[in-house]
């Protein structure tokens, strides 16, 4: 049994630190490319539960349940992206991602975390759910840009 | 009593500033105010908001510059670059004597501002936070273009926080140096003027708030037209 846990922990430490290596590999203008298409989908999915919000376009529960959840597996896709490789590209990624990488860690778990909140909610069609968790989300997005994005 | 410099003699209370002029003046403070409180927290259905309503004070002080009381028009205290230069080297060494109006340094201080507020407006007009925000006529450019818009929006600010802070210099200075208590006037309309710096203020013809109102509301409905777009 123990032998087993082991071996399953080693694997995945193996398997975590390949991916990690493969990455590092791939051509900087290719990660820079598949990180800003994250964002440029997480803007898709962000948008229209944002107009439903404000008003703009009618509330349908379904595709907020559909684009929260979404959104909650985008937050996660950008972040190996930011290699320091990528930095000789021109992009508008601010150089303290690479210097102060736990902070940079800090900004991008927030929104993981926000829309891990709105997911839930809106998956269970909880409409106030979905106004009250919102707003965390979009924050989250604009602090780390704040930070981290060349203006 | 006696005037600051060395220059004694009497002196009178003239009216300067008419009243519109004051009230743009202050409300646009607080608007400014929080136009920059508001862009840095992000809070942009208000910053928007009271983006348009600095946009309509602008544009309503650009009619008065033409349409306005004497020392309101642009033609009255927008001074050459001689005349500028002049001036800045009399303020300098303390003897300038105090303007009626705007001096001349202070009229190209407001050109510049009012520029500047147009800018920021306008582009403001045309930016996007690539979260959830954009601004009104945003769709009307591409994405990259929009892009290009907000940051001059941003540089803009920061030009915009310079000449502010120099505007309120230019004015400490004449307070604490000249003794020229510039902010009371902008509060009161009246100015303590030796009086030959007061002779030239029976020529100053003000203009009706009546007709400030009605020039607000041109202003007003132009960026309503052109922020919602109904045709």
């Amino acid at each position: 049994m123990r032998t087993k846990t082991w071996a399953a922990a080693l694997t995945v430490a193996l398997g975590a630190g390949a991916a990690q290596q493969a990455l590092a590999q791939v051509k900087p203008e290719v990660l820079v490319k598949q990180r800003q298409s994250v964002m440029v989908l997480q803007a898709k999915y962000l948008g229209p539960i944002g107009a439903m919000l404000k008003g703009n376009i009618p509330y349908n529960a379904d595709v907020v349940s559909r684009n929260a959840t979404y959104l909650e597996t985008l937050a996660q896709m950008p972040w190996d992206g930011f290699q320091p490789s990528t930095q000789s590209e021109k992009t508008k990624a601010k150089p303290e991602i690479y210097k102060d990488t736990a902070k940079f860690q800090a900004a991008y778990e927030k929104l993981e975390e926000e829309t891990a909140k709105l997911g839930k909610v809106a998956r269970a069609k909880d409409e106030a759910g979905v106004r009250a968790t919102f707003g965390g989300v979009a924050k989250a997005c604009t602090g780390c840009h704040d930070q981290f994005r060349e203006k | 009593m006696i005037e600051s410099g060395a220059s004694p003699g009497s002196s009178t209370l003239v009216k300067v500033w008419d009243a519109p002029v004051r009230v743009f003046h202050w409300l646009l403070v607080a608007l400014v105010t929080f136009m920059f409180v508001s862009g840095k927290l992000s809070w942009m259905t208000w910053h928007m908001r009271c983006g348009y309503a600095v946009l309509s004070l602008v544009a309503f002080r650009v009619l008065w510059g033409f349409a306005g009381s004497t020392t309101a028009r642009f033609a009255s205290f927008v001074a050459g670059p001689a005349a500028a230069l002049r001036f800045a080297r009399q303020l300098l060494s303390k003897s300038a004597a105090p303007s009626l109006g705007h001096n001349p340094l202070g009229g190209w201080m407001v050109l510049l501002l009012l520029a500047a507020l147009l800018m920021q407006a306008g582009t403001g007009l045309f930016s996007n936070d690539d979260v959830l925000s954009e601004g009104p006529l945003a769709a009307l450019v591409r994405k990259e273009t929009s892009d290009r818009i907000s940051t001059v929006h941003y540089w803009n600010s920061n030009l915009l926080l310079l000449l502010l802070a120099l505007h309120v210099a230019a004015v400490g200075y004449h307070w604490l140096v000249k003794k020229e208590n510039l902010i009371g006037a902008m509060f009161t309309g009246v100015k303590r003027l030796p009086a030959h710096a007061a002779a030239g203020g029976t020529a100053t013809r003000f203009a009706s708030s009546w007709r400030a109102l009605a020039l607000l509301g041109v202003a007003a409905l132009a960026v309503y037209l052109i922020v919602n777009r109904p045709f």
